[in-house]
């Protein structure tokens, strides 16, 4: 690959990598709040709340993120609105996400012993307190590794909303492949790419959690 | 049934066809990663260095690159390199490389769940290298990574629907066609979202009788058991 074609196709490949990060950073937050929610609702929601956010978290653990996608995507036109490629990818990830998000936050949960919630309604807190003060400081250390593995898993999906036309890293690759062709060096390089972001997160993921995430 | 449904129900041989593919994928996709994984797995616990190397570089290679990007490598990458496959065949391959690389972690995950004790045990009793791999741990681990194992499946299933990037008309492909013919949105993805669901729960029920028959003691594995390895640990002592 000469020099020029490396220069000029790693500086649209950077743009790429921008929108990438952006992608995943505002799906991050949604999936987060959203698995969150989906979890405290399974454990403590009122009414029917638990079966539901069950049924969330089973739809979307048994189906693919393209499909999602391609739901919003293709689904908000059909009721006559218009949804940017961004706007759907950042509803489509966290949604699909947050269902993952959940099932790991809703294990932390399950992980506080009995006990304290008992100690916490005798000392008077609410139950929103309760959880907030007393349960979700405690989780972290279970929960961080798998949720980081989890938040590994979303920025590589990220890719997938290229299938429904978003400019981003693995996009941008298919641009340069479909100009210029040499779809080895440029999907190389994209690699390169993905696998910088990557591979510290899932240094960290193994450092933290070496087998329990591993055969879950 | 309104008409949009009527319509639909024209391509249900399309629908059936298209599932079968999937399964088809699926299946000859997990025989690969399963053979690929427990070499990786073998490979990382291997005395020589280079085996080890290329185990390392295989498994954090495709762990830290998405799998989309992996199909475009062999199916649009390996042509200029002088190796032309279909897309079946690419798909397969893509995809039973990738799963490989995560089975070989939990393979090794499992491997290492079994006690040292019980190597060194079976050391003294003067079993070969080999024989306490074959008889000691693999029975062993292969208890402790079946639920994981099945997940990676299950994911596996999901992931076919990528190939519908390199036009293989699995689930996802064959609703993209058949979405840009009838413009039947709501209706073509409702459908594929079932035949997925489908799909997905009957593999892992399928992988639950077995995971019920095959161990001793029975490995139950309803979703209550294919919860994180750590949460059955915090349940059962409380």
């Amino acid at each position: 690959m000469s020099s020029e074609l490396l220069t000029t196709s790693l500086a649209i490949l950077i743009q790429g990598l921008v929108a990438t990060l952006l992608l995943s950073a505002a799906s991050i937050i949604g999936g987060t709040l959203i698995g969150l929610l989906a979890a405290v609702l399974r454990s403590f929601g009122p009414w029917g709340t638990p079966r539901i956010a069950r049924l969330y978290t089973e739809l979307f653990r048994g189906t693919p993120v393209l499909i999602t996608l391609m739901f919003i995507y293709f689904g908000v036109s059909y009721f006559g609105y218009a949804i940017d490629v961004f706007a759907a990818g950042v509803v489509g990830l966290s949604v699909y996400q947050g269902a993952y998000i959940a099932e790991i936050f809703r294990s932390g949960i399950e992980a506080v012993p009995k006990g304290q919630w008992e100690v916490s309604q005798i000392l008077g807190l609410s139950k929103t307190q309760a959880f907030f003060s007393v349960a979700l400081p405690q989780t972290g250390k279970i929960v961080m590794p798998p949720l980081i593995g989890q938040y590994l898993s979303l920025i590589k999906d990220t890719s997938i909303v290229s299938m429904i036309g978003m400019s981003e890293l693995m996009h941008a690759g298919q641009a340069i492949v479909d100009r210029v062709g040499k779809p080895v060096e440029i999907y190389g390089l994209v690699a390169v790419l993905y696998f910088v972001v990557c591979f510290p997160l899932s240094q960290w993921v193994r450092h933290h959690d070496r087998r329990r995430s591993l055969l879950s | 049934m309104s008409y949009e449904w009527l319509t639909l129900a024209g391509y249900w041989n399309d629908f059936v066809r298209a599932a079968w593919l999937t399964l088809q994928i699926t299946l000859l996709a997990f025989i690969l990663a399963m053979l690929l994984g427990l070499l990786a797995a073998l490979a990382s616990a291997a005395r020589v260095g280079l085996l080890r190397a290329i185990a390392s570089v295989y498994i954090e290679a495709i762990r830290n690159t998405p799998v989309l990007l992996q199909i475009f490598i062999v199916f649009f990458g390996l042509p200029s390199l002088g190796v032309t496959l279909n897309a079946y065949t690419a798909g397969v391959i893509a995809l039973g490389v990738n799963v490989g690389a995560y089975l070989a972690e939990v393979f090794r995950a499992g491997i290492q769940s079994v006690p040292r004790g019980q190597l060194e045990a079976a050391s003294i009793l003067g079993l070969g290298r080999a024989q306490i791999f074959v008889e000691v741990i693999l029975p062993q681990a292969a208890r402790a990574v079946y639920p994981a194992i099945v997940n990676n499946l299950i994911q596996l299933l999901l992931g076919t629907s990528l190939l519908s990037a390199i036009a293989l008309p699995e689930l996802s492909g064959t609703a993209t066609v058949i979405n840009a013919r009838t413009l039947l949105y709501l209706q073509t993805f409702t459908i594929t979202l079932v035949a997925y669901l489908v799909l997905s729960s009957v593999l892992s029920w399928i992988a639950g009788q077995i995971g019920t028959r095959v161990f001793h003691p029975p490995l139950v594995m309803t979703k209550r058991s294919r919860r994180p390895f750590f949460m059955a640990r915090q349940s059962d002592r409380t």
